[in-house]
């Protein structure tokens, strides 16, 4: 990994440094406890009874067997359950969702929906008594692809809504005139594109927990990315007060933004706790991950774009239609980001979008790495390659032309501050040297003339916040102990991403004490903070302001005790690796700890301070160069190499950056390449809702990468003006593969993932 | 997971009566890797595992000049992978052990259990066959030894009666001048299962082909020999054009399927791709 720091404006002493995370060591012995590993005394197991009919009416359940099976100690239905309509994702001060979901309903949308779930001494027991529910459906038509659904008289999965299976009215933006842009082109480019519905495949499948207390309290463990969220969402279905739900989550294995919904086993598992008064743990299976987790919405896409000859982008008029499935969910978020996206990426100051989202029998899309610009990118960075040819230019430098800059207006509405995609790519024309990639010898190896190798780009430009959509809010409490030690209080979930590592690096930095003094309380909604949870690339962004805010308040404090035990003001006094000194007189100085503890007289100071932090919008970039061998006969595509370039602003933990780099690329290589749910057509099953036929790339399938980090375009807005990296690699590297594959063998996808077999299809239209 | 009762075997005997008795839904546990996921995800009904791993004689591994290299049921693929043996004189079946599952799956996975889970892309079978290996089937009243391409009956299926265990295989010594090859074809390069496998095994003798097996996996209901393409190729220099047309030929005798790993087309399409390069590797290696 290279960083490259052109701007220069003070010496850190801890940000921008590799330190070790706190939590490794507990990790790799397998100390660390997640939730699945939280046992507590009489604890009962739950599972889901899943639909196995896509569309339905529940005509009657029959739970006596199940019931009278020895070890079985509740069954629920949707005639024993609470039924309140409500948000799958509940997002507090997001107004685009329609309330559509019942815990449970008497309508079966998509097979794999639970419609009955089981409390047992055991999880054999509850799983062997699923077989015992008995269930009569009456079937209703289904349609399984949102053409279908658009169709004038197609089904109805909801009567809530808009209406025609729409999820929300169409999102329109307009800039421009579009029709004048067109007027003034040379040339136009149409095309239609689509992506299939990857699946984030985290590591942990969801798994919660819930107990019940004697004043009728509700502890839940679960694994969540926005914990406050689901305390909110469970005390308004269960009607309790906030007081009454504890939400409880310590280590996660990922979430790839998949686990920012309120999930139906969730109020199951706390509803048969409270029913059997027992706690009750409820965990997914691998399979169970597929059909009722969350994936990314398929989409399908219609771009048209006018270029001047000389490579300026004059019109763009773009369709986008994505597929929700059976619930709203992220639906609504995810097509007004998306949709919004792509006024920007490549300037054009003529352009129409117009986003859609409908509803599926098929299981429920939601939020994931990327948030519904993977799938608008995707066009817009082919679409440029193919302009690029057309008018016999490298398609790096046409995009090198086209890239916004400074001032552009974002998808935000906002004037971009940093101007950061132009340096990516020019930084990585000059150190792959391009031009000699591009002009190379293309005689295929004698020894494996079956391969050929191929070079393509992709951009990205993506939000480190979901503003405007949401309005954000990060908080953090710090607290400095009579030791010397800080407390740092945060909502913010710990996924796995190191987030917690790098707020106590901006904590430590800002106060002026060592790393290892700061101590992280996250997880647990009793005592940390309001938080929105872990999503949109924000956390380093978001909760590190609010966590600097915070540290340069009780620095102020620390100083100001400090001043008064050395008996000078706190202005003369300066305060770094832990030690309170005279600026101008360094030889008189106390530790923290020694201005914090007490002494004859004095008790020990409590220095506690709140940072509250609204932003509004910062873009990260990227340039991803990558390299692929294809092979004409087996049609099999390996991604060789890729030269990530990202700017993200200052890197607040280098190695934790190249990490989430490192691993979006790997993601992204799977949903181009191999991985996609397979759905039958006639009965809306998932066939493949499993690691053995869901082909997620492993280790052994991981290009060498070479991420490049530059810190060109700080953000005021972050902490030091660092930017978000969560989700910026999975959306560049799609392209840069599908414009790879062209440059090997000549055809061109408009769709992910690019199998084998089609990529022997297109090779035998083409007559290779 | 569903229940099971779990019975341990110490004797060969003892687990054939218990197969026999306990009745239909019992299974022999050896390395467990198919089994236990097999219930864990409700592909099979099980109501008793015999564990046969506490069975002496079944973990030896001996190899002879004459008679080949023979290993017990309980040899795990791991073990047999990392064999310079079998590095050196059967590197199809090193290059299709290696293949199979992860690290960790082949250290507990046998190749006995890999072979009688008779799937057709089973990655050992194809390299067992070309290399015309037996199969050793103990039962109560006798024991018998049958080649390994007439034990498959059809996808999980195999010719072993009730109380039946294979006790081990044997696969004959590799000649001089003969050259061996595994190629398998997949989505990724691990932990994955194979949409198409080609094994061959071929002798040459002063540039000529004398014999040549090739077993196609998971192009048909079971691993299948191509016994016209190998007459095509028996006899011959195995020059380019008679290996493209005995390829072409292989791609006739296939029978695949369509599923959600591949469709049948593309794995014809794959069994003439491949066919043709397993016999180029073999070849090289003869050399």
């Amino acid at each position: 990994m290279n960083i490259n720091t052109p701007i220069e404006e003070r010496e850190f002493k801890i940000v921008g440094k590799s330190v070790k995370r706190d939590d490794v060591l507990e990790k790799v012995t397998g100390e660390a406890e997640y939730t699945g590993d939280v046992k507590l005394a009489g604890m009962l197991h739950g599972k889901i009874k899943r639909a196995a009919i896509a569309h339905a009416r529940i005509k009657s359940i029959d739970v006596s067997k199940a019931l009278a099976y020895p070890g079985v100690k509740a069954v629920l239905t949707h005639e024993n359950v609470p039924r309140v309509l409500h948000y799958g994702s509940p997002h507090p001060r997001s107004a685009s969702c329609t309330k559509d979901q019942y815990i449970l309903d008497d309508k079966v949308r998509f097979w794999g929906e639970g419609v009955a779930a089981i409390a047992a001494t055991s999880e054999e027991i509850a799983d062997e008594a699923l077989d015992l529910i008995e269930v009569e459906y009456e079937a209703l038509p289904a349609v399984f692809e949102p053409e279908d659904a658009a169709l004038p008289g197609a089904p109805l999965i909801h009567d809530v809504g808009p209406g025609g299976n729409l999820v929300l009215d169409p999102v329109r933006v307009n800039r421009g005139d579009v029709e004048a842009g067109f007027a003034q082109a040379d040339f136009i480019l149409e095309g239609t594109f689509s992506g299939g519905r990857p699946h984030p495949a985290y590591m942990e499948p969801n798994v919660c927990i819930a107990d019940w207390d004697g004043s009728n309290k509700l502890t839940f463990w679960t694994s969540t990315q926005s914990s406050f969220m689901v305390r909110g969402i469970l005390a308004e279905v269960l009607g309790l007060p906030l007081t009454k739900v504890r939400v409880l989550v310590d280590h996660m294995g990922g979430g790839f933004g998949a686990k920012q919904d309120c999930f139906q086993h969730e109020f199951l598992c706390a509803l048969l706790a409270k029913e059997t008064r027992r706690p009750v743990k409820m965990e997914f299976t691998r399979h169970e991950t597929f059909v009722a987790g969350r994936a990314r919405h398929p989409c399908r896409i219609w771009l048209k774009q006018g270029f001047k000859n000389d490579g300026t982008l004059v019109a763009r008029d773009m369709k986008l239609v994505y597929d929700s499935g059976a619930y709203g969910s992220h639906g609504p978020g995810v097509t007004i980001v998306g949709t919004t996206a792509a006024t920007s990426l490549y300037r054009c100051e003529n352009v129409r979008l117009e986003g859609r989202c409908l509803y599926t029998n098929t299981p429920i899309n939601g939020a994931f790495r990327g948030y519904g610009v993977v799938q608008s990118y995707y066009p817009l960075d082919i679409q440029m390659d193919e302009a690029a040819e057309r008018l016999g230019m490298d398609p790096a430098e046409l995009k090198l032309k086209n890239v916004v800059r400074a001032g552009d207006i974002a998808p935000s509405g906002h004037p971009i501050v940093g101007h950061g995609l132009e340096i990516c790519l020019q930084h990585g024309i000059d150190v792959l040297d391009w031009k000699s990639i591009r002009n190379r010898d293309r005689t295929p190896d004698p020894k494996r003339p079956h391969i050929r190798k191929g070079w393509g780009t992709g951009c990205e430009m993506h939000g480190s916040s979901a503003y405007p959509g949401i309005k954000e809010q990060g908080n953090a409490t710090v607290k400095v102990n009579e030791d010397g030690t800080v407390t740092l209080l945060t909502g913010a979930a710990g996924l796995g991403t190191g987030a917690h590592t790098a707020l106590a690096q901006i904590v430590a930095e800002e106060l002026g004490v060592r790393f290892e003094d700061v101590g992280v309380i996250h997880g647990d909604t009793d005592v940390v903070p309001w938080d929105i949870g872990a999503f949109a690339s924000h956390t380093t962004y978001l909760v590190g302001t609010a966590a600097k805010m915070a540290a340069t308040k009780v620095r102020a404090s620390v100083l100001e005790r400090a001043a008064m035990k050395l008996q000078v003001k706190a202005e003369e006094l300066d305060l770094t690796d832990g030690q309170v000194f005279v600026t101008a007189e360094p030889g008189r100085f106390m530790s923290v700890a020694e201005a914090m503890g007490p002494s004859r007289g004095i008790p020990a100071a409590n220095i506690v301070a709140n940072g509250t932090y609204e932003p509004t919008k910062s873009y990260s970039f990227a340039a991803h160069f990558t390299e692929v061998d294809v092979d004409m006969e087996t049609g099999i595509v390996e991604v060789k190499r890729v030269v990530p370039v990202h700017d993200i602003g200052r890197v607040i933990h280098p190695i934790a950056a190249q990490g989430q780099i490192e691993g979006g690329i790997q993601q992204g290589i799977g949903h181009t390449l191999t991985e996609d749910y397979i759905i039958d057509k006639k009965t809306g099953r998932s066939l493949n809702a499993g690691l053995v036929d869901y082909k997620m790339p492993l280790s052994m399938d991981m290009p060498d990468i070479e991420t490049i980090i530059l810190e060109a375009a700080p953000d005021p807005g972050g902490p030091w003006g660092a930017k978000g990296v969560g989700e910026d690699p999975i959306i560049a590297i799609g392209p840069s593969i599908a414009n790879a594959i062209y440059d090997a063998i000549g055809v061109r996808f408009h769709h992910y993932p690019i199998t084998p077999e089609d990529i022997l299809k297109a090779l035998r239209e083409k007559g290779a | 997971m569903r229940r099971f009762d779990y019975h341990r075997a110490d004797t060969l005997e003892q687990a054939s009566r218990l197969l026999t008795d306990l009745g239909d839904d019992t299974f022999l546990f050896n390395g467990g890797t198919d089994l236990l996921v097999e219930i864990r995800e409700r592909l099979r009904r099980v109501r008793n595992v015999v564990d046969i791993k506490g069975i002496p004689g079944l973990s030896d591994i001996i190899y002879d000049e004459t008679r080949g290299l023979t290993f017990g049921a309980l040899v795990t693929v791991g073990r047999l992978e990392r064999l310079a043996l079998v590095r050196e004189r059967y590197p199809n079946l090193r290059d299709a052990l290696a293949s199979l599952g992860s690290i960790q799956v082949r250290n507990r996975a046998t190749v006995v259990g890999n072979v009688c889970r008779a799937s057709p892309s089973a990655d050992t079978i194809p390299p067992l066959i070309a290399d015309g290996a037996f199969i050793h089937i103990y039962s109560r009243t006798n024991m018998r030894v049958v080649p390994l391409a007439e034990f498959f009956t059809g996808p999980g299926k195999t010719v072993l009666a009730k109380g039946e265990i294979v006790t081990g295989i044997t696969v004959p010594p590799a000649g001089d001048n003969s050259g061996k090859a595994y190629i398998k074809h997949g989505r990724r390069k691990a932990m994955e299962l194979s949409t198409v496998g080609v094994a061959v095994s071929l002798s040459m003798d002063d540039g000529v082909c004398s014999d040549i097996r090739i077993a196609l996996g998971a192009v048909g209901a079971t691993v299948l020999r191509a016994p016209a393409a190998e007459a095509m190729l028996r006899g011959t220099r195995l020059d380019a054009a008679t290996v493209k047309s005995a390829a072409d030929k292989a791609m006739e005798e296939c029978t695949p399927i369509s599923n959600v790993r591949a469709s049948a087309d593309y794995r014809r399409d794959m069994v003439g791709v491949l066919t043709g390069r397993a016999i180029n590797q073999a070849l090289e290696a003869s050399a």
